[in-house]
């Protein structure tokens, strides 16, 4: 049997990018490793590997908005940029009471439909 | 490749709302106003190409092929025409390509106009059309906004070097003064320290926009356009110009990532660095020979912080200097005479071009009383595309006569 109620239950992911030549590791994907000029081939990926990008990370600056795009109905959002284990940095959203740079955040994904009728994955990093 | 450009023509538009007004018509107002002041406007059939600065017409006024337009309202069929986009620094990108089309010898005569409509649709709609500039997935897509990444640099900077609020109110003080008596600024009203930064209603005038951003510290969204006339010093053609020309002396620009998140150091704004080293390179002048600035305070703290790239102050204290009123027009090294985008508005297009008429309002002598810097010899504009990811500097030179 296949239950096609379950298609949407797909966990939302963004993905990081790593070259199989030299083993650099890029997000968001470049079209060319910037180390040893291999290039990724958007549609095959031959050469390169993904992997989920998430999980332990520190909040290196953070905002609250009180002025956001089309389609935000928010009165405010609060972003931050933070940076992964392995180096990699992300900019998302940020749902923290307290926030304070250096803290230790946990990323997560989750797909937001604010601008409507263009759901996008975006990261929520929380405490 | 160097070549002997002047600049031998003004014009600009009082910048602010003009949304009732098409794009076109406001960027062609803005470059007659530039060949009347060459006195070249019935000759302007002659001039052997335009270019046109402008973001984002197609988003703000649903229009396109603006620089066609543009030709077309100033009747000046069959001169060659060319739009440059270059977000934010369209403007500045503009006279480069305007000033390659010289050197190149190409051309003799160049008209450069810049502009941009934008409050013809909603604040709202304004700050998602300016987003669209930002990584599409990894930053537009997530929501942030220009605003968002200038609050997140200023944090970086208040806690690396202990600036405060106050020190970004106190640079709305200077710009909104000096914007006060140009007659082309969107806000031509002074403000007060108590009234935005130590008074007890100053939180409430004064309301966050991207903490620790607050509103004085935030250009406002506007109309507006500026316009330059371009000619090769060297050409026989020059006899047609009876003003002195201000040279363009050194122009450069550098690129740096799309994604804020990936410059090693997020702090640093290293495409501001090279774009000024080159410009200061092909003038054959440094920091210490420039007599006044136009840098591009979209918010506050990038005045600081661009002002410290280019090699005005070490890092970390150009504050310090605004706090002694270094930069005030009658101060050492005075920034942003016109207002900056602070005060005197920022229509996106338009902005690159309209510093540079600054600087040669400047180098003229022809600024407004109480704004003029005092024999000034070396002007430079800074105009900055995306977060900092597509700058162009520039610097002009007074010629003696």
């Amino acid at each position: 049997m296949v239950d096609f109620g379950l298609y949407d239950a797909k966990a939302p992911t963004i993905v990081g990018y790593r070259c199989l030549t030299c083993g650099a590791v890029y997000y968001p994907a470049p079209m060319v490793c910037g180390k040893c000029s291999a290039r990724r081939d958007p549609v095959t990926g031959k050469g390169w590997e993904t992997f989920d990008l998430e999980g332990p990370c520190e909040l290196l600056t953070w905002t609250r908005a009180w002025n956001l795009p089309e389609g935000y109905t928010k009165k405010y959002l609060l972003f931050g940029i933070v940076q992964f284990e392995n180096g990699l940095r992300a900019s998302g959203q940020l749902e923290v009471e307290d926030p304070r740079t250096g803290m230790k955040l946990s990323a997560t994904v989750k797909e937001s439909d604010e601008r409507p009728g263009n759901p996008v994955n975006v990261f929520v990093f929380r405490e | 490749m160097t070549a002997n450009v002047g600049i031998v023509g003004i014009g600009h538009t009082r910048f602010g709302n003009s949304s009732e007004y098409d794009l076109a018509d406001v960027m062609a107002y803005a470059a007659t106003d530039a060949l009347q002041d060459a006195e070249f406007l019935e000759r302007r059939r002659e001039i052997d190409q335009v270019i046109v600065g402008n973001m984002a017409s197609g988003l703000f006024c649903h229009q396109s092929a603006v620089a066609s337009s543009l030709v077309s309202r100033m009747d000046m069929e069959p001169v060659p025409a060319e739009l440059v986009e270059n977000g934010p620094a369209s403007g500045a990108s503009a006279i480069k390509i305007g000033y390659m089309a010289v050197a190149s010898g190409m051309a003799d005569i160049v008209l450069v106009a810049g502009g941009e409509v934008m409050r013809k649709v909603s604040g709202w709609t304004a700050t998602e059309n300016v987003a669209t500039m930002l990584h599409t997935e990894a930053e537009y897509n997530m929501g942030l906004t220009l605003p968002a990444f200038g609050g997140m640099f200023t944090r970086l900077y208040m806690e690396k070097y202990g600036l405060t609020e106050r020190d970004l109110a106190l640079l709305a003080v200077k710009n909104h003064k000096n914007g006060a008596k140009n007659i082309y600024a969107h806000i031509q009203l002074p403000c007060t320290i108590e009234a935005i930064a130590d008074g007890p209603e100053a939180a409430v005038v004064n309301n966050y926009i991207a903490e620790p951003l607050r509103m004085y510290s935030t250009c406002p969204v506007s109309d507006g356009g500026a316009a330059l006339l371009l000619v090769n010093m060297d050409s026989p053609k020059a006899k047609y110009f009876k003003k002195q020309p201000v040279r363009i002396a050194g122009i450069g620009s550098a690129t740096d990532t799309h994604c804020v998140h990936n410059r090693k150091d997020p702090l640093r704004l290293e495409a501001v660095r090279l774009a000024a080293e080159k410009a200061y390179r092909m003038a054959g002048v440094g920091p210490a020979d420039i007599s006044f600035a136009e840098l591009h305070d979209a918010f506050s703290i990038l005045e600081l912080a661009i002002s410290e790239e280019v090699g005005f102050f070490e890092r970390g204290t150009s504050y310090l200097a605004v706090r002694k009123g270094e930069t005030d027009i009658d101060g050492r090294l005075p920034i942003n005479s016109s207002g900056g985008l602070k005060a005197k508005g920022h229509p996106v297009g338009a902005t690159g071009v309209s510093q540079v008429v600054e600087l040669v309002r400047q180098l003229r002598g022809e600024a407004e009383e109480g704004r003029q810097v005092k024999d000034p010899r070396y002007g430079m504009s800074v105009n900055f595309g995306g977060f900092g990811n597509n700058v162009v500097a520039l610097i002009c030179a007074k010629v003696e006569g």
